[in-house]
């Protein structure tokens, strides 16, 4: 069979170069900023994802990890007493003013607790061990703080909410969605150091269950004995933390938006490019009616054309996405794009180009038959 | 045997709030093996003619008979079919697919009428071989020169076999020994082949070649 549509596109190289490069940077456009949004929800609930707990509890209505509210801890020995709970464990979430060495005070996102061990956060040590957290007023830091901070080392001090502190440990890729640097230290160090508002509260309750405990009769049980904290299982908190920022800060709105445009882009070029190369070939399609071939013959060579483009055009515009993604990493930036965000872009190239060919459609099927015998 | 016919044929075109009557009441026979020359001035309907005889447009009123088919003016989505089967094309402007080399625009055609793989590659050698360019089966059409183009497109309305061949001016582009040979070519074609031969034209030559000749005036065929 002859493959009119492909001999076609690949003759007029530089029309289907325009028309690639237009879906190749729709593509592109697309993938970078979905990897970019991805990346900073996937900070925005890492360590939910990361502490081995699986049931949260937190004050009514806290909308994400970052911003819990205080309330008695002594609730966590009510929720011991639950059957099914191995664990129960007070955590501490807050933000702290750090003094920098240079005298500048920034802000750090602290996560306190008595065992750090015991809900494996955190998730990768650098340098120090974290048993030694409880022994004094030492602390941990994140390598990531050293873009916001500068370099840092075991043994330096640094001043936290007026305190002096020691750095013994630095653990790797702790990130919040707010890019505040993340720090660990000791759960009754933290209380310490704000006892205004920390002396005998908790920000959350961390759950383990025992092996075989039904999740949702514990998380039933917890609430009713802790009617005003709200009990979440791992996968709800985590998405809650997500849908916050998705919601409430118009970055959700942000992406739609970004993707959009993307497609809008996409769709304009090629459609434009389409409908001119259809106008431009209006007497060969019609000679294509003229020697028997119907509209369905015509549209199966405009779709198949825009197929084409759709697929040459996404692998041009994936390749540098994925090197952006790498650029990004090496600069301390996540861009994440997964298999699954790559397979829905690619069906969007596919119903984009598609779409563009149809535009076409009209054109076609009201070509004037006649047309093949004018000059 | 009638291969072409056209009975009483009138066909109509709305211009603005106009109606004008391009064809009224033309009635023409080609039979197989027949060359017929239609000939007539610009706007007589001679290409209006030639539309509705191949199935391009639908008549007004009238019959229209395409190798024994009575072609139905309520079913235009039937004349595809139609033109498929029975009518092959040759144009003024050649209209050859420049994307297509000579062999791959005959088989193209041939695809389109369902002849598919190494069957339609060896037809669409063979017709081209029968034009005369054996020689030229790889080349495209910008490296083809007018005469060369007409004998590509030639073959490609040769394709399926048709019962007629409708030609549009196929010599008005080709200089006056080229145009002889074309029509030479056409001629020994339709009387070996047995094809119907209907060639629209205003060059004087087409008539020495054609066993007969119709005069078209102001959408009527001349006595």
């Amino acid at each position: 069979m002859v493959d009119l549509a492909l001999k076609t596109l690949f003759h007029d190289r530089l029309r289907f170069a325009i028309t690639l490069a237009g879906v190749a940077f729709a593509v592109m456009l697309v993938l970078v900023q979905v990897g970019l949004f991805l990346g900073l929800l996937h900070n925005a609930s890492l360590t939910i994802d990361k502490i081995d707990a699986d049931i949260w509890i937190t004050s009514k209505n806290t909308p994400n990890v970052d911003v819990g509210q205080r309330f008695p801890e002594g609730r966590a020995q009510r929720v011991r007493s639950v059957p099914g709970v191995a664990r129960a464990d007070n955590m501490i979430v807050a933000f702290m003013s750090m003094t920098l060495p240079s005298g500048a005070q920034d802000n750090i996102l602290v996560y306190a607790l008595e065992d750090f061990r015991r809900w494996g956060i955190p998730w990768s040590v650098a340098e120090g061990d974290v048993e030694d957290l409880k022994r004094g007023r030492f602390l941990f830091l994140d390598e990531t703080a050293e873009r916001r901070f500068g370099a840092f080392a075991s043994g330096e001090h640094r001043e936290v909410a007026g305190y002096r502190l020691e750095l013994i440990g630095r653990s790797r890729d702790a990130r919040s969605f707010t890019t505040t640097p993340i720090a660990f230290m000791d759960y009754r160090l933290a209380q310490e150091l704000q006892p205004a508002v920390l002396r005998g509260n908790a920000h959350y309750i961390l759950v383990k269950l025992a092996p075989g405990a039904d999740l949702e009769a514990v998380q039933s049980e917890i609430q009713r004995r802790l009617p005003y904290n709200d009990v979440h299982k791992r996968e709800e908190w985590a998405a809650r933390s997500r849908r916050y920022w998705i919601t409430n800060t118009g970055l959700g709105l942000n992406l739609y938006l970004t993707v959009f445009l993307g497609g809008l882009v996409g769709i304009v070029v090629v459609a434009q490019t389409l409908y001119a190369s259809t106008m431009e070939h209006l007497k060969e399609f019609g000679t294509v009616k003229a020697i028997g071939g119907s509209n369905r013959d015509i549209y199966r060579i405009l779709l198949r054309q825009a197929g084409v483009a759709a697929l040459v055009g996404f692998v041009i515009g994936a390749i540098p996405a994925f090197a952006i993604q790498a650029l990004a990493a090496g600069a301390g930036l996540q861009v994440v794009i997964p298999a699954s965000i790559v397979a829905i872009v690619f069906a969007g190239t596919i119903v984009m180009c598609a779409a563009a060919a149809v535009i076409s459609f009209h054109k076609v099927a009201t070509i004037d038959p006649a047309l093949v015998f004018r000059g | 045997m009638v291969v072409l016919e056209g009975r009483d044929v009138r066909k109509s075109f709305r211009e603005g709030r106009e109606t004008v009557e391009v064809l009224r009441g033309v009635s023409l026979a080609v039979e197989s093996g027949e060359v017929v020359a239609l000939e007539g001035p610009s706007g007589s309907g001679k290409t209006t003619l030639l539309s509705i005889l191949g199935c391009i447009l639908t008549a007004s009123s009238g019959v229209v008979t395409v190798a024994g088919e009575a072609v139905d003016p309520r079913r235009p989505s039937r004349l595809p079919d139609i033109r498929k089967r029975s009518i092959g094309f040759v144009f003024q402007q050649y209209n050859l697919f420049p994307a297509l080399t000579a062999r791959e625009n005959v088989e193209f055609a041939l695809n389109i009428k369902g002849v598919r793989g190494p069957e339609a590659r060896a037809q669409a050698e063979r017709l081209l071989d029968a034009v005369g360019l054996a020689d030229r089966k790889g080349f495209f059409p910008a490296d083809l020169s007018g005469g060369q183009k007409q004998r590509v497109a030639i073959a490609r309305a040769l394709t399926g076999q048709p019962a007629a061949i409708l030609a549009d001016e196929p010599t008005a582009n080709l200089d006056t020994q080229i145009g002889a040979q074309i029509l030479d070519l056409f001629r020994s074609l339709a009387k070996r082949e047995n094809r119907g031969l209907l060639i629209v034209t205003h060059d004087p030559k087409v008539r020495a070649i054609c066993d007969r000749v119709a005069h078209i005036r102001d959408g009527l065929i001349a006595a």
